[in-house]
């Protein structure tokens, strides 16, 4: 079968995109464009920083443009890589082929406000932050929160089918998307809802689509506009942190918080031994903590007066039944508004001899129940503890736990382990062993019933090839559906070995 | 050559807080400068730490303002800290 490959882009194709867009300026094929769309945040092997980027940059503005682009590189067979922030931590915006990058930023306008009905549509290229601040005259909110809040962009979040910060009492980018228009890999336009309404929550009318084009990662169309869910703007939050000498202490009270059956939870964070003690290192909140300080749970809360102020209450009692110590109102409202905001973060990390030097930040994310968690940690630390003593250009950086189930908190959680990477001293050495130590992360993840991403994504290698062990049997089901809508395999090709798809 | 633009700006001499940590202003830590040979700490004005620490706050507050009309209070201190009388 005939499938998509590393660039067939050449001076006519480029002509062909100057053609639909109807502007110049829109088709990007110089250097600093397309090195500029190479890679995301992550940590990156920027010595082989050539071999990722796309070929030329397209900006466009509405979706017949996207839609005449996606024609053309489907009967091409170019590969097709959509982006939108490019703030997601596992190169789901990298390309893996070349071809053209279809950068949705320009597509940021914001449409109707329903405020009847509570929804509002918008352009995939719009940001939170922006929107909120639109939202706010008319006293409502777009509650999708990653710790890329300022900086990442809708089409993104939808793409990787996001967490939010918020999501135990608003819901995760799928909740929040009412539905949405997607250009599908052979360039048709398709509206993809519940049912055949643009602002319906729930049918059951034919399949339950909507679903299927969040968290794709690119590799089964773009979005183009998307109307999402509106709140009422919450009058008050209350945040409040807990220091715990003993981590199984912070485990069971960040269990009993998240049972507590508060409505107005929006999250629980679990901090464990291992991120105090960067944190006392490193941040500034936590330098002066007594080494009493060993784990910390973090918990807020969102909604009116008249539910926030009784229910913190609860949440004092709780967070102190167990030894818990409140860290003081400085830290549980500055820490938490920081949660909003981790990009904002400069980071270093630690050489084997203390030294401090420049690490990008990896966040390597899983889902896990709350019952798997200590052992977890354990496991996770002494991987990364074996590869930073041999190599010497890794930090661990601790783990948090976040809640992670829309308006279900109490089950299972988004995981992560920090993790420096000291990027000026990768090699093909280092960075294969890095690709090795995910990989470990990962197979833990998968040895206790988890799965190997809750929100980046599983499209890095030391994830994606572990994409067809996790689905199991389904993976034949979706390998058939990428056939069936992107019969030549343009849509973002190389990710989560869906090119198994056409072998 | 020098990036002091005010030269009685000179940030006062550190006070050790632990192993791995300085303090030149209250509140407002630094990587101990003998861990930063391979990176070395570029010099820094008084008045530009305290301008990074203030639009820190500034920034803070404005993330609290795009998710509610107001922040609740514990009203309560540290509990892990040290009290004023106890140190």
């Amino acid at each position: 079968m005939s499938v998509a490959i590393k660039s067939a882009i050449d001076d006519g194709v480029i002509e062909e995109l100057r053609a639909i867009m109807g502007d110049d300026d829109r088709v990007l094929p110089n250097i600093s464009a397309r090195v500029n769309r190479t890679r995301v945040p992550a940590p990156f092997p920027v010595h082989r920083w050539a071999e990722y980027m796309p070929d030329v940059a397209v900006l466009p503005r509405t979706a017949e443009e996207v839609s005449e682009v996606v024609k053309l590189a489907n009967r091409m067979r170019i590969p097709v890589v959509p982006r939108a922030g490019g703030t997601g931590l596992s190169d789901g915006a990298v390309p893996l082929r070349g071809g053209i990058c279809v950068d949705v930023k320009l597509m940021n306008a914001i449409g109707e406000i329903d405020l009847v009905d509570r929804t509002v549509t918008v352009g995939p290229g719009i940001n939170m932050l922006k929107l909120n601040e639109a939202l706010r005259p008319h006293g409502v909110f777009y509650p999708d929160d990653p710790a890329s809040y300022p900086c990442s962009l809708v089409g993104g979040r939808i793409g990787t089918g996001g967490w939010s910060l918020l999501g135990a009492r608003f819901g995760h980018t799928r909740d929040l998307v009412v539905s949405m228009q997607v250009v599908l890999p052979t360039g048709e336009i398709a509206q993809i809802g519940d049912g055949g309404g643009r602002k319906l929550r729930k049918s059951s009318t034919g399949l339950t689509l909507k679903q299927l084009f969040t968290g794709h990662q690119g590799t089964l169309g773009i979005t183009t506009e998307a109307t999402l869910e509106l709140f009422p703007r919450p009058e008050v939050e209350f945040s409040a942190f807990f220091a715990f000498d003993d981590y199984m202490k912070a485990h069971r009270t960040t269990g009993a918080l998240t049972r507590s059956g508060l409505a107005t939870l929006a999250g629980v964070v679990l901090f464990d031994e291992w991120k105090l003690r960067y944190l006392r290192r490193d941040d500034e909140a936590y330098i002066p903590q007594p080494e009493s300080v060993r784990a910390v749970v973090a918990v807020a809360l969102y909604g009116t007066r008249a539910e926030v102020e009784p229910a913190s209450g609860r949440v004092m009692e709780i967070g102190r039944a167990d030894g818990g110590r409140y860290l003081g109102d400085e830290i549980s409202q500055g820490d938490w508004a920081s949660r909003h905001d981790r990009y904002a973060t400069p980071l270093h990390g630690r050489s084997l001899d203390g030294q401090a030097v420049p690490m990008s930040w990896h966040c390597e994310d899983a889902a896990l129940n709350y019952s798997v968690l200590p052992q977890v940690r354990e496991e996770w630390h002494a991987i990364v503890a074996r590869y930073r003593e041999r190599y010497g250009v890794f930090d661990d950086w601790g783990m948090f736990a976040y809640t992670n189930a829309a308006h279900k908190p109490w089950g299972d959680y988004l995981v992560e382990i920090d993790v420096g990477i000291w990027e000026q001293r990768l090699d093909d050495e280092t960075w294969a062993a890095w690709v090795r130590c995910k990989r470990e992360i990962a197979e833990v993840s998968l040895s206790h019933g988890g799965s190997i991403t809750a929100c980046h994504g599983a499209t890095r290698a030391g994830d994606a090839e572990l994409v067809p062990t996790e689905m199991g049997s389904a993976w034949p089901v979706v390998l058939a559906i990428k056939r069936a809508l992107d019969p030549n395999n343009i849509m973002n090709p190389g990710k989560q070995c869906l090119d198994e798809a056409y072998r | 050559m020098s990036i002091f633009r005010l030269g009685d700006q000179r940030p006062p001499e550190p006070q050790r807080i632990d192993d791995d940590v300085v303090m030149r202003f209250e509140h407002v830590y630094e990587v101990d400068p003998e861990k930063m040979r391979t990176f070395p700490q570029q010099d820094m004005p008084a008045w530009d730490t305290h301008r990074i620490v203030a639009a820190r706050w500034d920034h803070l507050d404005w993330m609290h303002d795009h998710f509610a009309d107001a922040v609740l209070p514990a009203g309560l201190e540290s509990e892990t800290m040290p009290t004023e009388e106890e140190q």
